[in-house]
């Protein structure tokens, strides 16, 4: 077996780990006559799996098509003259970028693997990966309606998860440097091409790139896709419902819930809306802010491209900034 | 000129994927997956991949001299072995982009059923006073007998979207009509205003439809009628739906669709005070064409 072949072996034994653990939950055991109809279930766990996948496979093409157009178009030099020096000031300015730019978050990785290797720093670029998805004016118009045509929940999602974004940005720009590229991506060099070629011929080769970008991503979209459905049809809500019963372990759940559901930010505020009668608001703000930033769908195709220890941190960093400052806010909201 | 099988490969899934969803457009099975509202997208999709099939096809072949060239320009890429045979690595990810072309052409979609209601804490979602729905339905249906009521016929018309201010008169008109016509268009804007003016609906007559639903804890005669309301994908389904007491609610099956008569009034679950219908009239009836309730974005008036 060569090389890859080895790795790939491993990554799946991790997958196959991860499904056993999925399905060794108690509240999987509680629903044993579960098993003897799992012949609709399957067909429910399908359907979510091609829905979900529809429903991202927009936001994806999108997403590899403006890959393709910034590894065509964008020079290192462009680059270099965009990102300020100042890591306080590119964190800042890469969250405003993100918050303009209307994306998704099943698009954007093949965007922020596009923009890192012509050179952005890890840093600015995860703010941007992080503000991409959960500011942009459909969630914002979405979330006012699911909460009664009421602007509170909106407007503070939208600004804590701005400041979140901007925190743990900063906090990667202190411990991590570099690409953080697994290994077997290489970064490329500057394009010799890139400037020589006429329009047209740029625009085939930016097509190409599209193509092999979805090929890149696409798998880790299905595999993610997958995992969230499966959770959804054989996890019950109520489960974690139950636990959480006070205010931090609210919002830890609602952390939880968002990560495990995999919705795109534009369509989970009803979600989140119709919450808000079991849970205080911290944790409905939890719910809208965290889900967009990571969840199971995003994580998996982050595994794609940068190192398992890289997105465990990140995981990690979002988790913890997320939750205490949303506890620590939480008199006040 | 030369072949390049793994080129083909891409280009053939390519190619499927525009099939696949071509195909759910074809045989309607798309309405089970997401939003009608969301069709044109995934229509665009399809047409994407056919594009992006129709450039990869140049990649298929390659005369010699072309290829060189190609490579010249394009050898840098960060794509990982660009050239490489056929290896384990690319068979297992071809592999898993084809699964989803399988299993949507391959298995039947299906209409969510109440196993996924439980799953989602359909009872939790029913025992929410507060939520604000603000959705409609843009599909007609049959039994659209709100003519002849105090409804502005023009306010009936399915709208995808409407202005804030026809949206509350709408509500306003639809509250004031002594019998409760819970059709597909009006379903959610009553299901909003029962549950924050409860107490305006007290007595009121309903006429409502949905699949049966049951909890652990109900009692002997009762059970849920409820509906799905699908924002964008079937993923992010939430349940609405009524506590309901029928004499007979033992003899129903969950997933069973029923068409009811009744009186709303005013009951516990969980010592949350909720609506609660007391079905008088009730009858089996076949899954609607449209399963699903859909919301509508209302336009805000700057």
């Amino acid at each position: 077996m060569n090389r890859y072949a080895i790795k790939y072996f491993f990554n799946f034994w991790f997958l196959f780990l991860l499904i056993l653990a999925l399905f060794l939950t108690p509240s999987f055991y509680s629903n044993i006559p579960l098993l003897f109809a799992i012949g609709p279930s399957l067909l429910n766990l399908n359907t979510i799996f091609l829905s979900i996948l529809i429903e991202a496979l927009p936001f994806v093409l999108i997403g590899v098509l403006i890959a393709g157009f910034i590894q065509i178009f964008i020079t290192e030099d462009h680059i270099q003259k965009w990102i300020p020096k100042n890591k306080l000031m590119a964190v800042f300015m890469s969250c405003i970028v993100g918050a303009l730019f209307p994306a998704c978050e099943c698009g954007i990785v093949p965007i922020v693997r596009r923009l890192i290797s012509k050179g952005v720093p890890i840093h600015a670029a995860m703010g941007f990966m992080l503000t991409g998805p959960l500011i942009n004016p459909i969630v914002i118009i979405s979330t006012y309606m699911a909460f009664g045509n009421d602007a509170k929940i909106a407007g503070l999602r939208m600004i804590l998860g701005f400041l979140f974004a901007i925190i743990i940005a900063l906090i990667i720009s202190f411990s991590f440097k570099g690409t953080q590229f697994k290994q077997g991506i290489h970064i490329n060099k500057p394009h010799a091409h890139a400037e020589k070629l006429p329009f047209n011929k740029k625009c085939s080769h930016m097509l190409t790139h599209s193509i092999d970008e979805f090929f890149d991503m696409g798998k880790y979209l299905i595999i993610g896709a997958f995992l969230a459905a499966f959770v959804q049809t054989f996890l019950s809500t109520k489960t974690l419902v139950n636990i959480g019963s006070d205010l931090p372990s609210s919002i830890f759940v609602m952390m939880a819930l968002a990560y495990i559901l995999s919705l795109c930010s534009e369509a989970d505020a009803f979600i989140g809306a119709s919450f808000s009668s079991i849970f205080p608001s911290p944790a409905i703000l939890a719910f809208l802010i965290f889900g967009p930033m990571i969840d199971f769908k995003n994580t998996i195709m982050m595994l794609g491209v940068f190192r398992i220890k890289f997105v465990l941190w990140l995981l990690f960093i979002v988790i913890a900034v997320v939750f205490t400052l949303l506890w620590l806010a939480a008199p006040y909201i | 000129m030369q072949f390049h099988f793994q080129q083909a490969v891409k280009a053939a899934i390519l190619f499927a994927f525009s099939a696949m969803i071509y195909s759910f457009h074809v045989t309607g099975n798309i309405t089970k997956l997401i939003n009608p509202k969301y069709d044109m997208l995934s229509k665009a999709v399809a047409i994407i991949f056919l594009l992006l099939f129709v450039v990869q096809l140049k990649r298929v072949f390659t005369f010699s001299n072309q290829s060189t060239s190609y490579h010249i320009t394009c050898g840098c890429c960060s794509h990982q072995q660009e050239n490489t045979s056929l290896s384990i690595k690319k068979g297992v990810s071809y592999f898993i982009l084809i699964i989803p072309i399988v299993t949507g052409l391959g298995m039947p979609t299906k209409v969510l059923d109440a196993s996924i209601a439980e799953k989602k804490g359909a009872t939790i979602m029913m025992t929410n006073q507060s939520q604000a729905l603000t959705g409609d339905e843009d599909v007609a249906t049959l039994n659209d007998s709100t003519e002849g009521h105090s409804v502005d016929p023009n306010l009936l018309e399915k709208k995808q979207e409407m202005p804030k201010k026809e949206y509350e008169l709408l509500k306003q008109q639809l509250a004031k009509n002594p019998l409760v016509e819970m059709t597909d268009y009006v379903y959610s804007i009553y299901y909003e205003d029962i549950n924050n003016n409860l107490l305006n609906y007290q007595g009121k007559s309903i006429h409502i439809s949905g699949f049966v639903l049951k909890e652990d804890d109900f009692e002997q005669n009762q059970l849920v009628i409820s509906r799905f309301l699908i924002t964008h994908c079937v993923a992010d389904a939430s349940i609405v739906g009524f506590l309901s007491e029928i004499p007979e609610a033992s003899n129903l099956e969950e997933d069973t669709w029923i068409e009811a008569e009744g009186i709303i009034d005013i009951g516990y679950y969980n010592n949350v005070e909720l609506p609660l219908l007391k079905i008088n009239k009730w009858k089996e009836i076949k899954i609607p064409e449209e399963p699903y309730l859909y919301p509508i974005d209302i336009l805000i008036s700057m």
